[in-house]
């Protein structure tokens, strides 16, 4: 694809566009092609600074996640034992346990329902925080960042008091001054659906902040003269709002929504400390608490890491052709 | 889209200096906010109601930092602790395990934040501006490395490190921050590069500017939220991290904040857990303050309420 | 750094060699000294369980007998496992001396983690050694890791309750049972959700004994195979016994473990729980609380906070476990660490000098004064004769630890014991929850 193209900035080829074409330009700022080798070096030259570290910092451990996944890596290799190659067995062992499929279906579906709420809160509270006077937003915006800014450890462990069942707020308020004397003692954890309603809670408690200053920042990156002109054209606050913003910010909100997937499968810290607080753990158990139970066994987690990187993608690769397509990569 | 067009050129943003829209969109309040303050008011009112509600399990930590520990899990909650101590704040601030771990925190959040964001601005650039071979796999290559379960990788990234030499070394916990932060910053960056209308730096170079100059007065404001945006994950999440830092940073003295905030966990045998969160609530401080200083940028500036109303 | 240690091996080789060339003890001992200079070697201490005093003695005495240096790092028992995994095998970056946690012990042993200790395991206390502990560390019958301390659990009791409920501090375990339904029925303060027995549906520690006490076991090793032990009449019957506690004799919530059990106890709303004995710390009854602020230092301030503690232990019994018979206590779970020496270690000579100074007597009987349960058992008195002392000897002295399988911390990683008493704390059917947690446990350890 890249062939005619070549050496050419993105700006030129844009064919949507229906402003000045390249011809129009001045000459003194001639069509790329007045430059080509710099042009052509010049993409690869921004993006080694960032390839190295990530090649270095997370390629490699990647790759050798990968191999050692062939293998029989665990503890004893890593002190010298030699280690063995299985071929496919440990993604046969995985894979024919009924159980890592139980824990598949749940985490997917845990990870759809979070993507799907925190991305809905996220982005409503991203356009009330564009709404809103100064004072409210940064209200609004002082408080998501310390949701998300605060230590886990610690909000984990208040979350963990407020659903305990002896002294937890949530019981205690619900039994004194909403009178459900039932629930004075209610233990939310034992129960797998009410542990993850309570998971989903503090997981989109924790995920939503991100969207919305990612999706405010995006809304600030609509020009005001476009929506302005729209208005003067006499589209109404709604249709401004889906004609305009939302195509405007949909390369964001791709992304965001994207990661939010990737992320919500492999959500881990949540869970974990959720189950060390009381739950059934292998009732409970996602994909990404059942890898860190495999993780002395490397070469079983490199394997069932795999097996998610392919999950993923099933997941999301309709997406993620769909936005390739869109932006004409 | 073509409506978009014209005003874009219109505002020929080259005159007006660095901030071309800051009359206009002032002139649109007054405009506006006669039309609907009661709207914008009730809004208000629901964006402060959610935030109470967001904040609630924070204020749960600020209450519980200033209780002795005997009060914190009692049959009937304290929910203001008017009689509440200093006592943990000031055992947090004596520690001098505190101010130690505050430094290392602090530098190694710096270099991971100039690295990442100078890179992965540079390399959203490349993706979203230029056209050349391996750009495509360049970009599947850096989303589908976050799609990959890091959490057997810590083994492999120590051994590296180790072989260098840059275990219980800033610049090794650097090096793994900067490599897991980057592929997600390039992502959003490079959306909000591409969401920056290719026409409004066309209409620079109309003008006369240079490409490069032209990005640079026209697009890189624009950019200014989605870096902000990405800033303050970066730090977050350089601030935050627990497990790497846990593994490279062994030495006692070269422990960073979550690592220290773990410590105090297990100071005692039976947790002060007052302390634990006087200490939590600590380390959040600077997370607000980075974000006051960097949030004029994101509200004020070129944009300025660019879709309000 | 790097050539910090560099220097540190050959220096290491020149002690070698004089040693060699040397002979007798008083040479080798000079060889050590001179080499160790400007040798530093690196003790990895987990939590705050080994007091200053003692860590403080361990330094002074290390560069006294050797002129070495010893640095002692706290490492957080938390995040302990990853930084093993990953520490133990750099040369460059290997602590010399690690405390690991007796159920972590098998698995970094079988791994090869540690250095052969068999040569030394007699000079370092021999037989006396904690034998549970030694288990833990031993491979095909070479000696890796040897016991550090133990930590038994007792039960403590609140006084005034047991009077006002006419309960005498039981002395069979069937006893203790019926003690908890009595004094839960009874609740003599009207305290809501009142325990008799602070008992959680993930304790499986405090359930451990009924198990042991019956004659059952978690796991047994049948040839090279590990079975799970809960299906056997022995454990069942014991089941049976933990579901009436569980059903009867508290309202502990089911979905939280052993964690801090003293707090519904300062609440008043049990009757009794068990902990290892450093708790008595934790106690803070309201009737005793002067409400001292913590950081005043006055004389005033010391001595209310005196007066409260003495209150606290007053009202507070202790007791350990009884066994099925009377006068014996019952075999309870122990908690503790076991010490090593990580096979990457370039100092194994100064790191086993290091280890001749924990197992002398002098720093096993602080141990002991410090209220843990030394390694060596010969040592085992001088924990001292107040109530805490003898109740923790007695439950330690006949308390055992999980099955040295080289997987077992796998079986605790994935949790398969509090879930199982989760489900008998429920109302499972016994049967049914043990015949699958057998499954799970033999499934684990092959």
């Amino acid at each position: 694809m890249s062939g005619p193209y070549d050496g050419r900035p993105v700006t030129a080829a844009t064919p949507s566009m229906t402003v000045a074409p390249a011809p129009a330009l001045p000459p003194g700022q001639s069509p790329p092609r007045g430059r080509p080798p710099l042009r052509r070096l010049g993409g690869y030259a921004l993006i080694v600074p960032a390839a190295i570290p990530i090649l270095v910092g997370l390629g490699y451990p990647l790759a050798r996640q990968f191999v050692l996944s062939f293998q029989e890596y665990g503890l004893a290799q890593q002190f010298g034992r030699p280690a063995e190659w299985v071929g496919l067995d440990n993604y046969v062992a995985l894979l024919s346990d009924g159980y890592v499929w139980a824990v598949i279906v749940r985490s997917v579906a845990f990870c759809l329902a979070n993507a799907a709420i925190t991305m809905a809160v996220g982005m409503a509270l991203a356009v009330l925080m564009a709404r809103v006077g100064r004072p409210a937003r940064l209200v609004l915006q002082v408080s998501m960042l310390l949701a998300w800014g605060t230590p886990v450890l610690a909000t984990m462990t208040v979350w963990q008091w407020l659903f305990d069942s002896q002294y937890g707020v949530v019981n205690w308020i619900l039994a004194e001054p909403l009178g459900m004397a039932g629930m004075r003692y209610h233990a939310w954890l034992v129960e797998p659906l009410s542990f993850y309603a309570v998971a989903t809670v503090i997981v989109v408690w924790m995920s939503v902040p991100f969207v919305v200053f990612t999706v405010y920042a995006g809304l600030l990156q609509v020009p005001t003269e476009t929506l302005e002109a729209a208005q003067l054209d006499g589209a109404s606050s709604w249709d401004r709002f889906w004609l305009i913003t939302i195509p405007m910010v949909k390369p964001v909100l791709l992304v965001v929504a994207l990661l939010q997937i990737i992320w919500d499968l492999r959500v881990f810290t949540q869970i974990y400390v959720l189950q060390r607080a009381g739950a059934p753990t292998r009732d409970t158990h996602l994909l990404g608490t059942y890898i860190y139970s495999l993780a002395k066994e490397f070469s079983m987690a490199g394997a069932m890491a795999t097996i998610m990187l392919v999950l993923t993608l099933a997941l999301t690769g309709f997406y993620i052709r769909h936005m390739l397509r869109e932006e004409e990569l | 889209m073509t409506a978009s067009t014209a005003p874009a050129r219109g505002t020929s943003p080259l005159g007006a200096g660095p901030r071309p829209a800051a009359p206009l969109s002032r002139g649109r309040r007054t405009a506006r906010s006669g039309g609907r303050p009661l709207a914008t008011r009730l809004l208000g009112v629901v964006a402060v109601a959610v935030a109470l509600v967001w904040v609630f399990p924070i204020y749960w930590m600020i209450s519980s930092s200033f209780l002795p520990t005997n009060r914190l899990r009692t049959p009937t909650p304290t929910f203001v602790p008017l009689d509440g101590t200093l006592a943990n704040f000031r055992t947090v601030l004596g520690d001098p395990g505190f101010a130690e771990s505050f430094r290392t925190s602090l530098v190694v959040t710096g270099i991971t934040l100039a690295a990442a964001i100078l890179f992965a601005f540079l390399a959203a650039l490349a993706v979203s501006r230029f056209r050349f071979r391996g750009r495509r796999s360049f970009v599947v290559a850096i989303l589908v490395v976050q799609m990959i379960p890091a959490e057997g990788l810590f083994i492999s990234q120590y051994q590296m490190l180790d072989g260098w030499g840059l275990v219980n070394h800033v610049l090794g916990l650097s090096l793994v921050y900067v490599a897991a932060i980057v592929p997600f910053t390039i992502w959003m960056l490079r959306g909000f590069v591409t969401g920056v209308p290719i026409e409004l730096e066309e209409a620079g170079m109309v003008d006369g500017l240079s490409r490069t100059g032209a990005f640079f007065r026209i697009t890189f404001p624009l950019l200014a939220p989605g870096l902000v945006a990405s800033g303050v994950y970066g730090f977050l999440q350089a601030w935050n991290e627990y497990t790497l830092a846990l593994v490279v940073m062994t030495d006692p003295d070269e422990r960073t904040l979550p690592l220290w905030l773990q410590g105090l966990v297990e100071a005692n045998r039976a947790t002060e857990w007052g302390v634990v969160m006087a200490g939590a609530t600590m380390i959040a401080v600077p997370v607000i303050v980075f974000f006051l200083v960097v949030q004029n940028r994101m509200t004020g500036g070129l944009v300025a309420g660019a879709v309000k109303g | 750094m790097r050539l910090a240690r560099t220097t540190a091996v050959l220096a290491l080789g020149t002690l070698t060699l004089t040693a060699c060339s040397g002979g007798s003890p008083a040479e080798s001992q000079e060889g050590t000294s001179q080499a160790g200079s400007d040798t530093e070697i690196r003790l990895w201490l987990n939590g705050g369980d080994t007091p200053d005093e003692l860590r403080e003695y361990l330094v002074d005495t290390f560069a006294a007998e050797t002129g070495a240096t010893l640095a002692i790092e706290e490492q957080d028992w938390n995040g302990l496992v990853p930084r093993l995994q990953t520490a133990l095998t750099s040369a460059e970056q290997t602590p010399d001396v690690v405390e690991i946690g007796n159920t972590q012990a098998p698995t970094f042993t079988h791994a090869g983690a540690f250095a052969d200790l068999t040569d030394l395991y007699d000079e370092l206390g021999g037989d006396d050694l904690l034998p549970g502990f030694v288990e833990a560390g031993t491979v095909d019958d070479a000696v890796y890791a040897l016991p550090y301390y133990s930590g038994a659990r007792a039960v403590f009791y609140n006084k005034d309750l047991f009077a006002a409920a006419g309960v005498e501090v039981p002395t069979t375990l069937d006893e203790f049972t019926a003690a908890a339904v009595a004094l839960q029925q009874a609740n003599p303060r009207g305290a809501a959700n009142f325990s008799g027995f602070w008992f959680p549906g993930q304790d499986w520690y405090n359930a451990l004994p009924w198990i042991y006490e019956n004659g059952g076991e978690l796991a047994v090793q049948e040839g090279d195979e590990w079975v799970g032990g809960l299906s056997s009449p022995e454990s069942q019957k014991a089941l049976t016994e933990i579901q009436r506690l569980f059903t009867t004799g508290t309202n502990a919530p089911r979905d939280a473990d052993s964690n801090e059990p003293w707090i519904p106890f300062n609440n008043g709303e049990t009757a009794m729980f068990s902990a290892p004995t450093w708790a008595r710390w934790s106690i803070d009854l309201p009737e005793c609380n002067k409400g001292v602020d913590p950081e005043d230092t006055s004389e005033e301030a010391v001595a209310l906070r005196a007066e409260q503690q003495a209150c606290n232990e007053e009202k507070t019994g202790i007791f350990p476990l009884p066994g099925r018979s009377e006068g014996e206590p019952a075999t309870v779970f122990a908690g503790g660490s076991n010490i090593a020496i990580p096979s990457m270690s370039g100092n194994q000579e100064l790191a086993q000098e290091l280890l001749r100074i924990i197992f002398s007597d002098e720093y096993q009987t602080m141990l002991g004064e410090n209220g843990l349960i030394p390694g060596n058992t010969r040592l085992a008195d001088t924990l001292g004769d107040d109530v805490y002392a003898v109740a923790a000897r007695d439950a330690a002295l006949d308390a055992r630890l999980t099955p040295p399988a080289e997987k077992w911390a796998d079986v605790e990683g994935e949790r398969i014991l509090e879930d199982f008493f989760q489900q008998i704390a429920s109302g499972a059917d016994v049967e049914q929850a043990a015949a699958a947690a057998d499954q799970l446990i033999a499934d684990t350890l092959n």
